[in-house]
């Protein structure tokens, strides 16, 4: 007997390492309602002390390195790579203001919303707490979209807690271990988030597929779904906040199971730059009420919306009143935005005539400009501004008409 | 291919290497495979632990060892997935038994050898993954087989430069 263990010990051990794997894997998996095989959500004890272990090895490398990144290009950045720094802040309180502004005429309609829903017995869920985390791992496999953030259950992180960037949803918290948690990204193919298309207000479940594409699975086709559509959260999952951006649809494409006729997948850009994540947001509280901060910054934005709208709208009125008095630009049957002047976008703006070869009396801007001629040098002060409306917002003193010798 | 004698060139040929590489090696792999793909926008097409697991097996040339260590290096990666711990588990565990069993049959200072070993491990390592995940567990998975070829021929170059500088720090007598 012992010489059998001793002569074939490395086969044993081998059956015994797959016998005891495939037993675990058998516990991690259970059989849905639907008939189908799925993964336990839940983790259990054996399953998250072994991923515990694998993280405590893993982590502290992948955070030393992650730090001494950040620390080298906070170097660079705050103290070498200080160029346009000055053009930028201006540049950044302009969007301040502008925010600001926005943020006040946007103030009534929640505060209106709020009331409506207190009517309707309905309470929006509104973001009040986040912490910012660093993602300093991924899970290394092109099968498994999971990657490591360098804040645990110390920060108060909790499993099933939505993590954004401010350009759109990024996934949500999978596992939470002391110092560091597992963030499960939407293009995974075992997540999912409840979304809807904005226009056409129809709703599905958002999942990743092979190729790390986050994509709405099993909706049934629809003409109106088009590309560009934006997707936003549609809060029914209770983990992600109501119209927080997805991204835009990308392309329609069939579902491959050949039962499904009929059902489309709709594959979505996501909003956020998933492959690139360096700082994410956790949601750590929703509530429904604004928080503090929010309703400092409401506060501050409503002291600043008396005098800064009054200013816009007075600029707003002498541009008015400048477009009035060029007849020759402006076309009444067009609105205002797109107006040959204002539209960026015009591959044949109007600008000025090109210089004569030979001026004349008539040539405008010429030394023998008929209205010189005339002895009015107020007109031709007054032509060179109104050629250029868009130099000066104030508004000038209109030149006097010329009138036509008579014969 | 030169074959001899198993017992004869594991007394004569096992390699032994410092401590310290026998625990940075597996541990450094991990963490790179987890901290490249930042980097790499989702075209993180290779496998550092598996390339790890495949060259000490190889030239240790002892099976148990190299069961172990394709067990460990498995589950290690897949508790970093969201996935069931266990899939790259018993992928690894086969591919470290048969990488030490082959090494203990031919030639493995073969450098053409080992590499043509790495890329058919790979291969396979990638076959049993996808045959636990999907006939086993009855999971649904999305795969593709180019992605997979692409992956076996990626970890062969990792191979093409890891060998030769992990024969390097061996000790010598």
């Amino acid at each position: 007997m012992e010489s059998f263990f001793i002569r074939y010990r490395n086969v044993l051990v081998l059956l015994t390492l797959l016998v005891a794997q495939i037993v675990g894997l058998a516990v991690q998996v259970r059989r849905t309602s639907s008939g189908r095989n799925s993964l336990d959500p839940q983790d259990g004890p054996g399953v998250r002390l072994i991923r515990l272990w694998a993280n405590a090895v893993v982590s502290p490398p992948e955070r030393l390195i992650h730090q001494a990144k950040i620390g080298t290009a906070t170097l660079w950045s705050q103290y070498i790579d200080l160029r346009h720094t000055q053009q930028d802040n201006q540049e950044l309180q302009k969007t301040i203001d502008r925010l600001r502004l926005e943020q006040a005429s946007l103030l009534e309609d929640a505060k209106q919303g709020q009331r409506l829903q207190a009517l309707l017995n309905f309470q929006e869920k509104y973001i009040y707490k986040t912490v910012v985390a660093q993602a300093i791992g991924s899970s290394g496999s092109d099968q498994s979209r999971v990657f490591t953030i360098d804040k645990g259950s110390n920060y108060g992180m909790k499993p099933d807690m939505a993590v954004i960037t401010a350009d759109g949803i990024v996934g949500k918290v999978r596992e939470v271990f002391p110092s560091t948690s597992q963030v499960l990204a939407i293009n995974d193919q075992s997540s999912g988030a409840g979304v809807i298309l904005e226009t056409t207000r129809i709703r599905g479940i958002l999942r990743g597929n092979a190729i790390g594409q986050p994509q709405i699975v099993g909706i049934l086709a629809d003409q109106r779904i088009q590309p560009g559509e934006k997707v936003l959260t549609a809060g029914g999952d209770l983990i992600f906040p109501r119209g927080l951006p997805v991204g835009v649809v990308e392309k329609i494409v069939r579902d491959p199971e050949p039962e499904r006729d009929g059902f489309i997948d709709v594959i979505v850009k996501p909003a956020a730059h998933l492959d690139r994540l360096d700082e994410v947001l956790v949601i750590t509280a929703t509530e429904s009420r604004f928080s503090p901060q929010q309703q400092q910054d409401l506060a501050t934005s409503e002291a600043l919306k008396g005098p800064e709208a009054a200013a816009i709208e007075e600029q707003k009125k002498a541009s008015a009143i400048m477009a009035e008095r060029l007849p020759g630009l402006i076309d009444p049957n067009l609105p205002q935005d797109q107006q040959p002047l204002l539209d960026s976008t015009n591959p044949n703006p109007v600008g000025r005539p090109p210089q004569a070869v030979h001026p004349d009396r008539f040539t405008p801007g010429g030394v023998n400009q008929a209205a010189t001629g005339s002895g009015n040098p107020a007109a031709s002060d007054s032509d060179k501004k109104t050629s250029t409306p868009s130099d000066s917002a104030t508004p000038t003193k209109p030149a006097t008409p010329q009138k036509k010798p008579q014969p | 291919m030169n074959t001899v004698r198993g017992d004869f060139r594991r007394d004569l040929e096992i390699r032994r290497y410092p401590l310290l590489v026998y625990a940075m090696t597996p541990l450094a792999a991990l963490v790179l495979q987890a901290w490249l793909p930042r980097f790499l926008a989702g075209y993180a097409w290779f496998d550092l632990p598996l390339v790890v697991t495949i060259y000490f097996a190889l030239v240790q040339r002892i099976p148990i060892q190299g069961t172990l260590m394709g067990a460990v290096m498995g589950l290690f990666e897949d508790a970093l997935t969201g996935h069931a711990i266990g899939v790259n588990g018993i992928a690894k565990t086969v591919v470290g038994f048969l990488a030490s069993s082959v090494g203990i049959r031919i030639d493995v200072d073969n450098h053409t050898i080992r590499l043509g070993l790495t890329f058919l491990l790979s291969l396979l390592s990638s076959a049993i993954y996808v045959g636990v995940y999907r006939v086993l567990l009855g999971l649904k998975l999305e795969w593709s087989w180019v992605i997979e070829l692409i992956k076996c021929v990626a970890n062969t170059l990792i191979a093409l430069v890891l060998f030769p500088f992990l024969d390097r720090l061996q000790i010598r007598d």
